[in-house]
């Protein structure tokens, strides 16, 4: 078994136009036993960033509360908001500080960033795996144990330019297809799409199965 | 400042212990992204030409299409990474980070000696448990060089070099057509086919050919020179009709700060 | 034990004297003035910080002399006071900046690498066996979220941001024509003259590009602030931070 297996959940991030939205599934497992759907795995960081975090459940509960720690940190010492590619780099570091014993979680990272001449926000997503190698992708990142399958779905389903409504049914489409040929994976997902004036959150009917 | 004191003075074990126990059960630990690679350098007249493939594997998986493997270590030293993408990513970026405080401190510019030497210590001293395979070049005052170093620190110093699961069909191309005193074109040619035999003949390698060019005067960083696997733009669009999928709950936070004001009294300030 | 120098509280610089003072700062202020002058001017456009570099015997080989130092490619340093104590602020202050870098992936704002700095000459107030830094700082450095800052660290650990400043023996008077002559919207090549004019009010001996250390922070024009982070490791931000070369400070002089 691997350890990923161990509670299960996915996690995929997508970019849209002027948008991005980040999506899980609500399951937590002891093994094939589901133990909880209502485990929630992705955090709000600041207004405009969450981190989505499958793996481990022990190790979701214990980072979400060191990046939480780090980000305040960062907050009052700065007094600035971190911006999404400076705290994708702070995961980053976070989890290679642990490369010989690393945290079971690989995570996910979607945002708006700011650009500091033009204050324009500008879609940000990042991926990492578990020792901190990040992956910053153009169009979407997947993790958990049914990235394969949101590999395949998003790669067929994905497309460029999608407005915040055609991106919500996009990722909920992928992620609610992908979680359903993954035992592991599933009992309902919830959705946020962060744009520029509001975050929609929403909890999707899923298989309970 | 006790947390970036924490991250440079190495690496956190507490979890070493757990995670050993997990797996003495048989629990069996996340691929680690890495990079089946192909990269290669070679000399020319002028410098050094490096060159990679853009691939990420985790696993069977493609995890990054287009990921970058030719790391910024000075601004005429650069070194190509093979293997566990994280370590490669770190490494680099740690020699990078001293080479700087290097170069500040001596007030020269570092030489490629000195990035090979820090290099081959630091793995030598994780004893290959830091797993990066590397292709190290650049241009310094006492000229051109080019290095290979294992996981475990042993260097070679070669005109031509390839590293990664593509190194044998890159090293085909070049045994069979590097020359001494290439052009800088021919050179560029030369690293571009043995990144694509790479490609096209390794299962971890693939996408596309980032070429760096090291002559004394200039960089040029070529970032997807080549990219001879572009996907096709889609024949349909596969959007989904607004409203398919069902949701039983919605939260919407607005990040919209309202402000109202309200005047208190009944006739303006007198400002007069 | 007491003395008329100092007195009975100089010997411990962690214990105060019975009027509140640590006597041990105060002393380190006096090593401060007795330093060469160093000023720093803030420009709408830049910073500028400048320094006269003064060597005690014409056979001291000052090419090997700096005293004003690059920390990290957004920010450099001036001092005035002990050469020996701001070398090992220097070393330290490049590594902290380092270490930032390596957890954010982007080099640390001006307000924050001073804030570093400042802590150490402040732990150097409170601690045993040690003594105060004896040195001032002008900290000059761009960042995408303040602009261009200059702050001045004392011994004491103390920092404030200024429009412009000067430290070291010539302080007061430079100050004073500072104040004469700043003004809000001066640029950055006007406050490079200032400086340098500031500098030869007292100036012992020939002003020369071999006399004179001059650093300069440039704000990047709007195209080159969009890419101003640090989004790929082939892909630097140009540095904001640069000292001037001696052609360049020779130059500048003979206007």
């Amino acid at each position: 078994m691997s350890i990923m297996e161990y509670n299960g959940g996915s996690v995929i991030a997508m970019v849209g136009k002027d948008c991005v939205a980040i999506a899980s599934d609500l399951r937590l497992g002891n093994q094939a036993l589901t133990v909880a759907t209502n485990f929630e795995k992705i955090f709000p960081v600041t207004d405009r960033i969450y981190i989505g975090l499958p793996g481990l459940a022990t190790d979701v509960t214990t980072l979400r509360e060191r990046f939480r720690y780090r980000v305040n940190m960062y907050t009052i010492k700065e007094s600035r908001t971190i911006e999404p590619s400076t705290f994708a780099h702070l995961v980053s570091s976070t989890l290679y500080e642990r490369r010989f014993g690393p945290y079971f979680i690989e995570p996910i990272i979607a945002g708006l960033e700011r650009n500091p001449a033009t204050g324009e926000l500008s879609p940000y997503i990042a991926g990492a795996d578990l020792i901190g190698c990040l992956n910053f992708a153009k169009d979407f990142v997947v993790a958990g144990t049914a990235s394969d399958k949101l590999f395949g779905v998003a790669e067929g389903l994905w497309e460029p330019g999608l407005e915040p409504e055609d991106l919500f049914e996009t990722i909920s489409q992928t992620l609610l297809n992908a979680v359903d040929r993954d035992a592991y994976s599933g009992w309902g997902a919830i959705v946020h799409v962060i744009t520029k004036d509001k975050v929609i959150s929403r909890t999707l009917k899923g298989r309970m199965d | 400042m006790a947390v970036a004191a924490a991250a440079q003075t190495g690496f956190d074990f507490s979890s070493a212990s757990r995670n050993a126990y997990l797996a003495e059960r048989g629990v069996k630990l996340p691929n680690a992204t890495s990079t089946g690679t192909t990269i290669v350098g070679c000399l020319f007249q002028d410098g050094i030409v490096l060159g990679a493939d853009t691939r990420a594997t985790a696993g069977p998986i493609v995890a990054d299409k287009n990921c970058e493997k030719i790391h910024y270590v000075t601004e005429s030293i650069r070194c190509c990474g093979a293997g566990t993408a994280a370590d490669t990513e770190f490494v680099t970026a740690l020699i990078s980070s001293n080479m700087e405080l290097h170069a500040l401190s001596t007030g020269r510019k570092p030489r490629v000696v000195t990035a090979m030497t820090m290099l081959k210590q630091h793995l030598f001293r994780y004893q290959g448990h830091v797993g990066a395979a590397l292709v190290l070049g650049g241009v310094d005052s006492t000229g051109a060089h080019l290095f290979t170093i294992h996981p475990h620190g042993s260097t070679d110093k070669l005109p031509y070099v390839t590293m990664g699961s593509g190194s044998l069909a890159a090293m085909a191309v070049f045994e069979s057509k590097w020359q001494p005193n290439l052009s800088r074109q021919a050179a560029i040619d030369l690293v571009a086919e043995a990144i694509a035999a790479g490609i096209f003949n390794d299962l971890g390698s693939g996408s596309n050919i980032d070429v760096c060019v090291i002559a004394p005067e200039k960089t040029d960083m070529l970032r997807n020179y080549i990219m001879p696997n572009e996907r096709v733009q889609k024949e349909k669009t596969y959007g989904f009709r607004r409203g398919t999928t069902a949701w039983t709950a919605e939260k919407i936070r607005s990040l919209i700060i309202n402000e109202e004001v309200t005047q208190v009294g009944n006739e303006a300030m007198d400002t007069s | 034990m007491a003395s008329a120098d100092g007195g009975a509280y100089s010997f411990s610089l962690t214990t105060f004297s019975p009027s509140g003072k640590l006597v041990q700062i105060e002393h380190a202020l006096a090593a401060v003035s007795a330093g060469t002058t160093s000023l720093g001017i803030k420009a709408t456009n830049g910073i500028v910080i400048a320094t006269e570099k003064k060597s005690s015997s014409i056979l001291i080989d000052d090419s090997m002399l700096e005293k004003v130092a690059v920390i990290c490619p957004n920010i450099g340093i001036v001092y005035s006071g002990m050469g020996p104590d701001f070398r090992i602020l220097v070393a330290k202050a490049r590594k902290s900046a380092q270490a930032y870098w390596k957890i954010y992936g982007e080099y640390p704002p001006t307000l924050v690498l001073t804030q570093e700095v400042a802590t150490l000459m402040q732990e150097a107030t409170q601690s045993g066996g040690v003594r105060p830094y004896g040195v001032s700082l002008l900290v000059a450095g761009w960042d995408a979220t303040r602009g261009p800052m200059l702050y001045q660290v004392d011994p004491s650990g103390s920092f404030w941001a200024w429009k412009a400043s000067a430290i070291g023996k010539n302080m007061v008077n430079a100050k004073t024509f500072l104040e004469k002559r700043y003004n809000d919207d001066i640029g950055l090549e006007d406050a490079i003259h200032t400086a340098l004019l500031t500098l030869k009010e007292g100036f012992e001996g020939q002003m020369t590009e071999k006399t004179i250390e001059i650093g300069v922070v440039s704000v990047p024009t709007p195209a080159e602030g969009e890419t101003g982070k640090v989004d790929t490791a082939t892909a630097r931000p140009k540095p904001t931070f640069r000292k001037l070369t001696e052609e360049e400070v020779r130059d500048y002089l003979a206007l």
